[in-house]
């Protein structure tokens, strides 16, 4: 029988509620190793954006747009019109139906006017700021900082388990235990407190309820409390988060027992007593507030000059106009302006031409990953010659868990939103062992080589054997990798191929996955994008990745619909069971009759050089030789094209390089350690377009949009298109909005500059050595200095299908229904070619370019 | 019905989102219970409309039921954490006696 009375088991439970609760703003943070982008504010999908933006602001100080000043620059340049804002506004209901005339003194001016005014030169919303605070940080600011400080170094020390060469003892106990174990033996804190932390209850419940005690933290407080200790460093707590929902060795309550222990244990040694509000009753910092409307309407006066002359019944009227948009949202027009300025220029641009790209078979066709950077390459590949390219979730529907030929731990090939349950190996192919264990062999003595450098670099004396005994080449190579990047990357490949051979292999398909779940994969796949038929002879099923050096978001580059993986052992699975005898009969039975003479190849594409690897290629037929010949050719030509275009926006790239110069620079980049911009990744991302490469065939998307191929036709009941908006749109909208709130506060919600980073092992980066874990994307990845280069815009969601269809998976779907009715992702949808394009807005759908309107 | 021979305990039941699944799973273990049952991708009619089972490549979007079966003394522990953990999302619970051959499995 339990010793514990039921009160305390209710406490418990109760406390570890409250502690979920309390953290469910923070979206989970993944390790930097396997690196997912996810909306930063994704745990407050819930509310429409706007308030998500204002509840962000009171959490974390966050800024949730960029500042208005930027608004005015872009303005100032044409990125911005009046008449996007005025359309911005129209949209929100904030304009009369008929233009409303106001009396300022001498001048009479329309609402629109009015309010474009402000928009202009009303004064600046102070930037938002944390409002709930811990007891500490009202009545002793160091007690806050040295709670901070504890808290990464424990924080730091349980999770850098896979390079630290002291391992935190007791970790297998869970982070509180091992915590508890060592907390109280600490010396950088005093006696005094030492001596409380060594009567810490055992579980992380009890010694969270006690320290809230001690605190007179009330219990209709406690989520608040809880989250203004959350909010105190919100990056170690969102991985702490991810942490306990899949290792669950270390979750927010042990985080928030050790936190509070230590406020409780410092405030009490240092005999200050707790205050008694969470709240921050002060003013905001710097005592600012946004202004009132009728200050506003009084500013406009005086810029307009008719102060003088304006009544207080005209500021009045004046302000109860500016009154439809507070200061501090003016932002948000500002921001629907700016988006639609490009959205609406994108929609009236796409294809209403409703024939076939192909009216004959193509030579070959490329299916490539969703990912924005492929457009650039199937753009370019198309318009070498007769091939049609098509997009599709790159892990091709095939989930996961790989392990290569060196064996270790397995990777989950697919999105973070499943579960991969089907494993698979790869081994030597048949007749190719010998050479294949001299690969591995070559793997594991490099792996052993660089694991004995890294650990005589870390010893307390063999550093200087070291330097005796490897400086003479380790000094010329560091100089080789700084001065010629790109020789010394090719010096590398051909060292390497010595020692790891490449050898033929194959994977474990039909052992990882039943006859059924191959026959499901391949109709699936097929049916979401669209290729029932007129299948070319030759099909590249093209997943991605990308090779930089030096680079702790390598991972981040890499295929997010992979989990941060290389795409190219997916495509191998997937191309092998799609040439599969058994299944093409199968599918022959369901309709889809793949013709005899038709393969599936798999390829890898880099983002970051450009070019195109194909696996296999000797399994492919005699008969389809020369089309694999002419293909492989123009992959390599529409690659070096997208290295010329790419060039055009890499920092310190040759401006007008030929496509072969440009080729070699990506290349050199790619092998740079030094470098910190060695592609600009999914920069730019802007648009999600669900329908057939025809809408946008002729069109320069300058790799902006997630391009997902998808035929109305041949899903009559929408569940292929259930399974693009619930799956491939949500990975798609996670990447924009990593991307999107990285930009607008780059401090909080991204991960500052890359110059001043310090790598916690795998988990994550520092700015500096000590503080908080950075949530987001470096400023590298955003920005060229102050030139920014992610445009900072919500996802477009374009669809081509029937608006029942869309509007009834929405009606199912929660998920969809926070996306599009909380204005995260904007949705356009026409059900043919040849019909207008549609606005879905929460009151139904509307038409989405509307007539020009006038102030 | 006789129950002769049966031990009473008490179900709980709760039908939550692939995303609330886990903390409902943690919530049984602390709360003491033995063991549970969790059935996914289940479809229905709901306060909210209709939703929809098993997504293909969403398992944390689709909803999830579990169950559990604990001793009278652990209900209370149990529904002081799975009450507020309901109230801030749209899964539900159901809370009803059931009787076991297997006491001792529950316990």
């Amino acid at each position: 029988m339990s010793v514990l009375s039921e009160t305390e088991t209710s406490a418990r439970a109760w406390i570890r509620t409250e502690a979920n609760l309390a953290g469910r703003f923070l979206a989970p943070v993944w390790p930097i190793g396997t690196f997912i982008a996810v909306n930063p504010l994704g745990g407050l999908e819930d509310l429409p954006f706007a308030g998500a933006l204002q509840r962000a602001g009171e959490l974390l100080g966050a800024r949730g747009t960029m500042p208005e000043s930027w608004f005015r620059a872009e303005h100032a340049s044409g990125r911005i019109t009046d008449q996007d804002l005025l359309a911005a506004m129209r949209r929100r209901g904030l304009l009369s139906a008929e233009p409303v005339r106001q009396q300022l003194g001498e001048r009479s001016i329309t609402e629109a006017e009015l309010l474009l005014l402000d928009l202009h030169h009303g004064q600046e919303a102070p930037p938002p700021t944390r409002r709930l605070r811990m007891r500490s940080e009202l009545a002793a600011a160091d007690v806050a900082h040295a709670v901070d400080g504890l808290a990464t170094k424990w924080c730091a020390a349980f999770l850098d388990c896979e390079q630290a060469s002291w391992k935190m003892p007791g970790r297998e106990q869970g982070f509180y235990a091992a915590w508890k174990r060592l907390a109280w033996r600490d010396p950088s804190v005093s006696a005094g407190t030492r001596r409380t932390l060594r009567e810490l209850p055992h579980t992380p419940e009890d010694a969270a309820l006690a320290a809230l005690d001690g605190l007179q933290v009330p219990p209709e407080q406690t989520r608040e409390y809880l989250q203004a200790h959350l909010s105190r460093l919100p990056g170690w707590a969102a991985h702490v988060r991810w942490r306990g929902e899949h290792a669950g060795d270390f979750d927010l309550l042990s985080y928030l027992a050790m936190r509070l222990s230590y406020e409780h244990a410092l405030m009490s040694d240092a005999n200050t007593a707790p205050p008694a509000q969470a709240h921050d009753a002060r003013e905001p910092e710097g005592g600012a507030q946004p202004r009132a409307s009728y200050e506003r309407a009084l500013d406009l006066a005086r810029g307009l000059q008719t102060s003088a002359a304006t009544t207080v019944r005209q500021l009045a009227d004046a302000a109860e106009i500016l009154e439809r948009i507070p200061a501090g949202e003016r932002t948000l027009i500002w921001l629907d302006a700016y988006e639609s300025h490009y959205r609406d220029r994108l929609i009236s641009t796409l294809s209403a031409d409703p024939a076939p790209a192909h009216a004959t078979r193509p030579a070959a066709q490329l299916v490539c990953c969703i990912d924005a950077r492929s457009e650039g390459l199937r753009r370019h590949l198309e318009q070498l010659g007769d091939y049609e390219t098509l997009g599709f979730a790159g892990f091709f529907a095939v989930a996961i868990r790989y392990r290569d030929l060196a064996g270790g731990a397995a990777s989950a090939l697919c999105p973070v939103l499943l579960q991969p349950s089907n494993e698979i190996h790869e081994r030597a192919r048949d007749g190719h062992e010998i050479v294949a264990a001299r690969a591995v062999a070559g793997r594991r003595a490099l792996a052993g080589a660089e694991e004995g450098f890294h650990t005589a670099k870390d010893e307390l004396l063999s550093p200087f054997a070291l330097a005796e005994a490897s400086g003479w080449l380790a000094a010329p190579l560091a100089a080789a990798k700084t001065i010629a990047p790109g020789r010394y990357g090719r010096l590398r490949t051909r060292l390497l191929r010595s020692v790891v051979p490449p050898a033929p292999t194959q994977l474990s398909v039909e052992q990882g996955f039943s006859f059924e779940e191959r026959a499901l994969f391949a109709e699936v796949a097929l049916t979401m994008m669209g290729l029932t038929s007129g299948f070319a002879p030759i099909v590249v099923l093209c997943g991605h990745g990308s090779s930089t050096e030096n680079n702790p978001y390598q991972s981040a580059l890499d295929c997010g619909a992979c989990g941060g993986n290389r795409g190219g052992p997916n495509a191998r699975v997937a191309a092998a069971i799609l040439n599969g005898p058994d299944i093409r009969r199968h599918l022959a039975g369901k309709g889809i009759v793949i013709p005899e003479d038709t393969w599936f190849v798999a390829g890898e594409h880099d983002t970051a050089t450009d070019t195109v690897e194909l696996a296999d290629i000797d399994l492919v037929p005699a008969g389809a030789e020369t089309a694999l010949g002419s293909l492989r050719s123009d992959l390599r030509e529409a690659g070096r094209r997208l290295s010329a275009e790419r060039c055009r926006t890499l920092p310190a790239a040759p401006a007008q390089p030929t496509s072969a110069r440009a080729s070699r620079h990506v290349r050199g980049r790619s092998s740079d350690w030094s470098e910190v911009f060695p592609e600009w990744g999914l920069a730019g991302n802007a648009t999600f377009i669900v329908g057939p490469r025809t809408i946008t065939r002729t069109l320069d998307l300058q790799r902006r949009a997630f391009l997902h191929s998808y035929d109305a036709d041949v899903d009559p009941d929408g569940s292929a298109l259930e399974t693009i908006l619930t799956a491939p749109l949500i990975v798609a909208q996670w990447i924009n909005c990593q991307y999107y709130f990285s930009t607008v506060d780059p401090v909080t919600l991204g991960a500052g500059t890359k110059t001043i980073h310090n790598v916690v092992g795998t988990v994550g980066v520092l700015a500096g050595h000590n503080g908080d874990l950075q949530l987001g994307l470096p400023w590298q990845s955003l920005a060229d200095g102050k030139r920014i280069i992610h445009e900072p815009m919500r996802l477009l969601a374009i669809v081509q299908a029937p608006l029942q269809r869309i509007d009834s998976l929405i009606a199912r779907n929660t998920i969809l229904q926070h996306l599009f009715g909380n204005e995260w992702v904007a949705l356009a949808a026409r059900e043919r070619a040849c019909d207008p394009w549609q606005r879905h807005t929460n009151h139904g759908w509307q038409p989405w370019l509307n007539a020009e309107v006038s102030t | 019905m006789s129950h002769e021979g049966l031990s009473k305990m008490t179900k709980i039941e709760v039908v939550a989102s692939g995303a609330d699944a886990a903390a409902v799973r943690e919530l049984f273990r602390t709360a003491g219970a033995t063991g549970f049952t969790s059935l996914s991708g289940v479809s229905g009619l709901g306060h909210n409309g209709y939703h929809q089972g098993r997504l293909l490549f969403n398992e944390q979007a689709a909803l999830e039921m579990l169950i559990t079966v604990v001793s009278d003394e652990k209900v209370d522990a149990m529904l002081a954490g799975l009450r507020p953990l309901l109230a801030e999302s749209s899964g539900v619970m159901f809370v009803s006696d059931t009787y076991v051959s297997r006491p001792e499995y529950f316990r």
